[in-house]
């Protein structure tokens, strides 16, 4: 026996007893193949060709090492700013923005905001984010921050978005970037909007990107098209569109009393289903720009993480799409738009928790558990409005995960100009901030 | 009285002989010696003489400490092996690094993989730039220009 076969024999051994399907794959391809170099190669791809001259020993890191040394970086940096080494991993090439994106887990399991792309994916589904909005009212903008210290009024912050308030002559409107300083609708880093009527009592929220339930995404014309995709881009694509996600309303209250405001917010992106035992949010965004070339070249890389949460939704979908449509619009008159009739499952309503009248303060009180320290109307907490679902399964399983007063949302102040928002699953941040912006516009008819 | 001994031989046929108690910190060489593959040598193909040098040196100050404590390890000693390790981590090259990185896994010693991972993690990848990442570990840049100007400006979210 030659020395190369028993190292070969202890090879297959070892390969065999490894907790690295690497190894087994790489030693029982040996050994198959016998000499074929190739087949060898076959099994890990993701290394650089060998025409590569290497430099440094580190061009032949194997990739499962690759990920223990990424997944320990994942690990060690949990808070921000020191977060962005991970965000600087997942741009170097394409398979480390694969591994990362694979490691990375998303909000609503982690608890953490990793990539731009969380903004718009749903929250933590066992807390809550815990969130600031710092108001200038010199420029009439809103910056939203993530809370790095339990601190009520500590000003440091991951900064997460920012808006600006325009006033037109028959609404007003923020557009909502996820840059700083440029807020425009016109920037590359505009993600959205949410525009009121002209009393200020209805607000629509905009998506730069189509929810799950608008098939006709593709080919319709979207309303509000953004010039830039003709202007800059030279190949052509499918333009970047502004969907209707969400309405929020406030009540009219004509007798100018300085009650607490009653909201509604009809979230047509996210199905009540969502709520329930098991429940999803379907069609995740897998990038945060909007639909572009890039799209297509990432599409590849990032759609096993989202295919999970939408394919069993999705056979469900193409078979009941067409009775749905002509079916009913569910008794919450408000929340029909005249594309609702496409969705298939009611949609998730929130309203505000209503707050008790405290005889010996004589005031309206809601419990902000210490994240709100300064009475103002604005102030209001979300619960989720209609669970049928979850009502359903929780009878069948005995017993109820998400229980009807779950606060959602929570907004309030805290100081001159500052707020607190904290939110959770299902909404994400940009919804979150959304429905918060509306909160700041002032009512002609509510107050 | 006499403990027992194994025999590693490296891959560039040095040998080694060590205290079982050492060498049983690789979850691997239990399997070898179980498979009876080597009769009273455990040749390591995978490791050089040097990195199984560095390998061994590890695995006997962890062996020292893990006995002395008896599995009550005060906060001193381990207080002492974190800067003992730190220091073995700083005194290696990048290329030691590398093979020891490459050995940890094949032997397959936990705490070693761990520490190596994490010095890699923290020196070589950690407030490096994208370039920098690129050079250090050769990686070819597979996009285009244009969707790495898009990933650039979509990522200059994370370093506001």
């Amino acid at each position: 026996m030659s020395f190369r076969s028993i190292v070969r024999d202890v090879r297959d051994s070892i390969g065999s007893l490894s907790r690295r399907s690497f190894d087994f794959k790489l030693s029982s391809q040996v050994k198959e193949g016998g000499k074929s170099r190739g087949s060898v190669q076959d099994c890990h791809e993701e290394q650089p060709p060998l025409v590569l001259i290497q430099e440094t020993p580190w061009a032949n890191l194997p990739p499962e090492l690759l990920r223990d040394v990424i997944k320990r970086l994942e690990e060690s940096e949990s808070v921000w700013p020191a977060r962005k080494h991970v965000v600087a991993c997942a741009s170097v090439c394409r398979s480390w923005r694969d591994m990362c994106k694979e490691i990375v887990q998303s909000p609503e399991l982690s608890g953490k905001i990793t990539f731009p792309v969380s903004l718009k994916q749903p929250g933590p589904r066992d807390a809550t984010m815990q969130c600031f909005i710092k108001r200038d009212k010199s420029n009439l903008t809103y910056h939203l921050y993530l809370c790095l210290s339990p601190a009520l009024l500590v000003e440091n912050g991951k900064f997460l978005l920012s808006a600006k308030r325009i006033r037109r002559t028959t609404y007003t409107e923020y557009v909502i970037s996820m840059h700083a300083d440029t807020i425009s609708r016109s920037s590359d880093t505009y993600i959205g909007k949410i525009r009121s009527n002209f009393l200020g009592t209805k607000f629509i929220i905009y998506d730069t990107q189509p929810p799950y339930n608008n098939k006709t995404s593709q080919v319709a014309q979207p309303i509000g098209l953004s010039r830039r995709f003709y202007s800059k881009r030279v190949s052509p694509k499918v333009p970047s569109g502004s969907y209707k996600i969400a309405q929020v309303s406030y009540e009219l209250n004509v007798l100018g009393t300085r009650g607490p405001r009653r909201m509604h917010c009809a979230m047509q992106s996210i199905p009540a289903s969502s709520l329930a035992e098991g429940g999803t949010v379907p069609g995740q965004p897998e990038s945060i720009v909007p639909r572009s070339i890039l799209d297509e070249s990432f599409r590849s890389i990032t759609s096993t993480s989202s295919r999970k949460f939408t394919s069993d939704y999705s056979t469900e979908f193409s078979s009941a799409r067409f009775s749905d449509i002509l079916g009913p619009l569910g008794e919450d008159g408000e929340a029909v738009f005249e594309e609702g009739k496409e969705r298939v499952s009611p949609p998730l309503v929130l309203k505000n928790k209503p707050p008790r009248w405290h005889e010996q303060l004589q005031c309206w009180c809601l419990n902000f558990r210490g994240r709100v320290t300064v009475a103002s109307v604005k102030n209001f907490q979300l619960i989720a409005a209609n669970q049928p679902q979850a009502q359903a399964q929780a009878q069948a399983s005995g017993q109820t995960t998400d229980g009807p007063d779950k606060i959602i949302l929570q907004f309030g102040k805290v100081g001159k100009d500052m707020f607190t928002m904290d939110f959770r699953y299902p909404l994400s941040a940009f919804q979150a901030f959304a429905i918060c912006l509306s909160s700041f516009d002032t009512k002609l008819a509510c107050e | 009285m006499s403990k027992k001994n194994i025999v590693l031989k490296s891959s560039n046929g040095i040998i080694f002989e060590v205290e079982e108690a050492v060498a049983l910190q690789s979850e691997t060489i239990p399997y070898m010696i179980e498979d009876d593959c080597a009769n009273d040598t455990i040749p390591l193909a995978n490791v050089t003489g040097d990195i199984l040098a560095l390998v061994i040196e590890y695995c006997k100050k962890h062996v020292v400490v893990a006995d002395g404590d008896g599995g009550g390890s005060s906060s001193s000693s381990q207080e002492d092996l974190k800067n003992w390790d730190a220091q073995f981590m700083n005194d290696l090259d990048q290329s030691k690094i590398f093979n020891l990185l490459l050995a940890a896994d094949f032997l397959n010693i936990k705490t070693l993989f761990d520490l190596t991972c994490q010095f890699v993690a923290d020196t070589m990848i950690k407030g490096k730039s994208v370039e920098e990442v690129r050079r250090t570990l050769n990686i070819e840049k597979d996009y285009t220009s244009e969707e790495e100007a898009k990933a650039r400006q979509e990522n200059e979210w994370a370093f506001k």
